[in-house]
């Protein structure tokens, strides 16, 4: 994916300049920083002053060679944050309105739609008036008509935004799931650090109009920048595990993550989709630099700090411990413990802190 | 009351040439109002002008320009005398006289039932692939069409209204250009006071219809 453009906007021009291969990519920035406008462009429904855009090496738009693909001949499935449906059709022609369409590259994966509406759960949904679905349904309904049309990419405008926590938690796994099942690449606007997290695996920062730095996520965070941007948001590490065993009677349940390590979290259901997505605050877990003994907390993890970021009087300290621990102290916490980026310390999680996502 | 022949011709007639004059100009109507409310194009505000301008004008007024351009001793008259088509003075001055005049109201009402659909729909329409004209008929149109009937029957009911732009190019020609407008005002002037009461409420009856339905037209289309 290459984007070079220049859109110019009411009160400033928004100048981004960037190559990257990632399933997902989070345009990531404040309010007002031109990620929609970015969107709009790339899909063709917005004029670019100067630049060059291509998917896969295929030019979309490029002052120089006089190209300007037309929105409908981009190849892009734009699922904006209103979800845009057209009201006065069914969610089954809503869904089917871009199925017709061919794709311009030569390797078409067929979708199943029976596939699709079972992994977005809106197979019950079909024939209802879009104006009978509640803003969870009207984003999913709206992402199963993007990714219908065959898009060589999915661009996905803040499709959480609009929801409240609880439908955030639900949906996220179907975007999950949208990206590992019919690998479209996406690009992901948001505002919201833990959405980032959780999908994305690359993210370019932006605001006002400009792109202020790039990079994986986990390391981004670590950025200044990006400790300024989001300070006083809550901050999730989120990790993909397995289930080893549960023990209801006990309320827990054993899992492994992708990379080893193994968590007591509160008892999963049998009924949970796999694998599972979990994800624990920044500020929920406890550092210690000798093994506590004593304590009710399920998670004592041996391991060690890697970076020690401070901002304002709070220090983001990284800690691995086979997955990479995010854990977000006081400075004074910091230099009571005497922590530096060599120290070895102990994680204190307790299992009611690890939430499903 | 009296319904005789005469007023049963002269309503049909009316009705006739009415309708046939909105179906006429929806079209032309439907396409200039897409153009006012979704592009941008030179001299677009004087256009808009000029088509608005049969609505403030005197309609006598109207009908003199008509005159002007459709007589005999215009270019335009004598191009269209040439191939055996005449204007003035028959039932086609009626027709024309009613579109032109009602043109406005149309192109106002569908102008802003355009403009109330959403763009980002035109345009995630056109990102799943669909060319502007499925966008247009698929979703535009769809959505605006109770603004677009709401149009047609206002403009419907302003041709049967017509008056001082028909007397101008069509004259008042018993059995040929007679609508109940010009009736009525024939029938008070030679003292046929029941007839001119007869075709009033006809008239009445027919402006409450159709400015009844265009309303709730409007209004239901609030409520979808």
């Amino acid at each position: 994916m290459l984007l070079r453009c220049r859109v110019p906007l009411a009160s400033f021009e928004l100048n981004i300049d960037v190559s990257f291969e990632a399933r997902i990519t989070s345009i990531f920035g404040p309010s007002g920083s031109g990620k929609t406008t970015l969107l709009d462009a790339i899909a063709g429904l917005r004029p670019v002053t100067a630049g060059e855009i291509a998917i896969d090496g295929t030019l979309l738009f490029s002052t120089g060679k006089g190209i300007n693909l037309p929105a409908r001949q981009r190849g892009i499935g734009y699922v904006p944050q209103e979800a845009a449906l057209f009201p006065h059709l069914s969610v089954k022609q809503n869904i089917l309105f871009g199925a017709g369409r061919g794709r311009r590259t030569d390797t078409p994966p067929e979708i199943q739609l029976a596939h699709l509406l079972e992994v977005l759960e809106i197979g019950g949904l079909l024939d209802r008036p879009v104006t009978k679905l509640s803003g969870g349904e009207a984003q999913r309904v709206a992402l199963a008509r993007a990714v219908l049309s065959r898009p060589q990419l999915l661009l996905l405008d803040e499709p959480l935004a609009a929801l409240d926590i609880g439908l955030k938690e639900r949906i996220l796994p179907y975007l999950g799931r949208v990206r590992d099942e019919f690998k479209i690449p996406m690009i992901y606007v948001t505002h919201n650090l833990t959405e980032v997290l959780a999908l994305a695996d690359w993210v370019l920062m932006v605001q006002h109009g400009k792109l202020l730095a790039q990079g994986v996520p986990k390391e981004m965070l670590r950025s200044m920048t990006a400790l300024e941007e989001i300070s006083g948001d809550q901050i999730d590490n989120v990790f993909t595990a397995t289930p080893l065993d549960s023990d209801p009677a006990g309320g827990t349940s054993r899992v492994r993550t992708t990379r080893g390590t193994e968590l007591l979290i509160p008892c999963v259901s049998a009924a949970a989709k796999l694998p599972l997505q979990m994800r624990v605050g920044a500020d929920e877990i406890l550092l210690a630099t000798e093994e506590p003994q004593g304590i009710s907390a399920s998670n004592v993890l041996r391991g060690a700090v890697s970076s020690i970021d401070f901002i304002g009087g709070e220090a983001m300290v990284t800690v691995v411990s086979g997955e990479e621990f995010l854990v977000r102290v006081t400075s004074s916490a910091v230099a009571r413990l005497g922590l530096n980026a060599q120290s070895s310390v102990y994680l204190i999680i307790k299992a009611r802190s690890f939430r499903l996502v | 009351m009296n319904f005789s022949f005469e007023t049963w011709h002269i309503t049909f007639f009316s009705l006739a040439v009415g309708l046939a004059s909105t179906l006429l100009i929806l079209p032309f109507g439907i396409a200039l109002a897409w153009l006012f409310a979704r592009r941008e194009w030179p001299l677009k505000s004087i256009v808009e002008t000029v088509v608005l301008l049969p609505l403030v004008m005197p309609p006598v007024s109207t009908g003199l320009i008509l005159l002007k351009i459709f007589g005999r001793r215009s270019p335009v008259g004598q191009w269209l005398y040439d191939r055996g088509v005449e204007i003035v003075f028959n039932w086609k001055g009626v027709l024309i006289a009613m579109a032109v005049m009602s043109f406005p109201l149309l192109v106002r009402s569908v102008r802003t039932s355009f403009a109330e659909v959403n763009p980002r729909l035109e345009q995630i329409a056109a990102t799943l692939g669909a060319s502007p004209l499925r966008v247009f008929f698929v979703i535009t149109m769809p959505l605006a069409y109770k603004g677009i009937v709401a149009g047609a029957l206002l403009a419907f009911s302003r041709a049967l209204g017509e008056f001082g732009a028909t007397i101008l190019l069509a004259g008042n020609i018993p059995g040929q250009t007679q609508t109940l407008s010009l009736a009525i005002y024939n029938y008070v002037q030679t003292g046929k006071d029941s007839d001119a009461y007869t075709l009033l409420g006809i008239t009445v009856a027919l402006a409450f219809l159709f400015v009844w339905s265009s309303e709730w037209m409007i209004r239901s289309g609030k409520n979808a």
